[in-house]
């Protein structure tokens, strides 16, 4: 058996880090001062891996984008998946050779589906990540692109249902509803889901304490779960609801985050 | 023999950053090397890479650095760490692409899981998983009995005939995680992606061998 994981998201807009509700952003700070002000090597010892997404609202600047990846690599020690207008097999070779381990892929998944299955030839399937973002219409779960600002035409459970035939390694399912909330994931997206549903699946959008990230592990079709809010797990506030996970017999991988600080610059 | 400088072998085979900045953040100094003089007159060389066994091994003889790892390992006593793929090519024989020859530094030889030992387990296997130690020095000082590591990988190395300090991990079937065999290690595993278990198995290395 796998074990579960608590996956962190940087969302990332032309050179800072950013706050999200319901996909407004709000702008947090560079790299720098996310490390001195929110202690980020702390969230990153206490995370299976990280995800970082380049959302920015104005053109995209991918060289710099990739410089963040870059430098995130130096203070975080598991897989980093990254995305964000990723549209061909060139930006995904950039991403994979600055520090990716995988990466996030959206529109393109509806847009051009060959070009994924190329990712999948090139590189395999489990480096890709399809992102899939969910808006409550008139009482039906509909799925956006662009950031959630073009809706599109299918219905979730027919998306998820299609997804299970992509070369791809997991499903990354944010709700807009719920983004940056705090009041709780939107468990009932799980109940979109195809009964016979192999790829596995991360569930964002929402978190805002300890027990939150509980609930969306203890659903069997939950095979993660992702918060991106900065404010919420700020300081020791991942690595305590990692403990309380594990107390509670979610089966996540032990380390022990105190070693971080003596095995800094021991042999040095 | 504590190391101060590693040097990181550039066959461009996979991604290099991760194990570059592991190696920083423990205080070493590590440079990435394609060059198999300088390669061959290290004292502490790191094997990284992902993909496959064949395209590996054709990039390491390409530049001769097969030679150079060769030469410092077992003519200069060189500790040499090899990681995932890394680790793969330090075995004798690797099947993938109708098979070629390893470093050959380990006897054992790699293969892909078969769909019976998999019992329907997934391949690439993807994941952090425990990994159990068959003792608890050198390059496993202070583990415990088992600890996870993160795994990317579709083919492994056999158990069998290993000669040495090893580890093991279960996918289906019981495949060898990690091996110490003097100055000779390998991790099927990423280090530098498994948080601080990664961190201590690299310290050890570095420090103890």
């Amino acid at each position: 058996m796998l074990k579960k994981r608590v996956i962190f998201t940087l969302l990332y807009d032309s050179g800072s880090f950013m706050l999200s509700r319901n996909f407004r952003l709000q702008r947090v700070g560079k790299l720098d001062w996310l490390q001195k002000n929110y202690n980020f090597s702390q969230i990153a010892f206490s995370i299976d891996e990280l995800v970082v997404l380049d959302v920015s609202r104005n053109e995209r600047d991918e060289e710099k984008f990739c410089h963040h990846v870059r430098s995130l690599n130096d203070s975080c020690f598991v897989p980093i998946a990254a995305g964000g207008g990723v549209r061909t097999l060139d930006q995904v070779r950039t991403l994979l050779q600055n520090g990716a381990d995988k990466v996030v892929v959206n529109t393109l998944l509806s847009e051009d589906p060959e070009v994924v299955r190329e990712i999948s030839i090139q590189y395999g399937r489990q480096c890709i990540v399809a992102a899939v973002d969910v808006k409550e219409v008139n009482g039906e779960f509909s799925v956006w692109t662009e950031n959630g600002t073009v809706q599109q035409q299918i219905g979730l459970a027919q998306w998820l249902e299609d997804l299970q035939s992509f070369p791809i390694g997991e499903i990354y399912l944010n709700s807009i509803d719920r983004d940056g909330t705090g009041q709780g994931f939107h468990i009932e997206l799980l109940d979109c889901l195809p009964v016979q549903a192999e790829i596995p699946l991360i569930l964002a959008g929402g978190a805002g304490i300890p027990s939150h990230l509980g609930e969306g592990l203890k659903n069997s079709r939950a095979d993660a779960v992702a918060t991106a809010h900065l404010f919420n797990f700020v300081g020791n506030g991942l690595q305590k609801a990692r403990i309380e996970l594990l107390d509670e017999g979610f089966d996540l991988a032990r380390w022990d985050v105190q070693l971080a600080n003596s095995l800094e610059e021991v042999l040095a | 023999m504590k190391t101060n400088e590693v040097t990181v072998i550039d066959y461009g085979i996979g991604n290099v950053w991760s194990v570059m900045s592991a190696l920083k953040y423990l205080g070493v100094k590590a440079e990435l090397v394609s060059s198999p003089e300088r390669i061959s007159n290290s004292s502490t060389l790191i094997l990284p890479g992902v993909g496959s066994f064949k395209k590996g091994m054709e990039a390491l003889e390409s530049n001769s650095i097969d030679k150079a790892i060769l030469n410092a390992v077992i003519n200069n006593k060189a500790k040499i760490l090899g990681i995932c793929l890394g680790m793969q090519l330090m075995g004798s024989y690797g099947s993938e692409d109708q098979g070629s020859s390893g470093l050959g530094l380990v006897a054992n030889r790699v293969d892909r899981f078969t769909a019976e030992e998999l019992n329907g387990h997934k391949i690439p296997h993807v994941g952090f998983h425990s990994v159990e130690f068959s003792e608890k020095e050198g390059l496993f000082r202070e583990f415990g009995d088992s600890s996870d590591f993160y795994f990317v990988h579709s083919y492994r190395m056999h158990v069998e005939g290993m000669d040495g300090r090893y580890a093991t991990c279960t996918y289906g079937t019981e495949f060898l995680a990690a091996f110490q065999v003097g100055n000779i290690c390998g991790t099927q595993f990423h280090p530098e992606k498994s948080q601080t278990n990664g961190l201590l198995l690299l310290r050890n290395f570095l420090q103890d061998l």
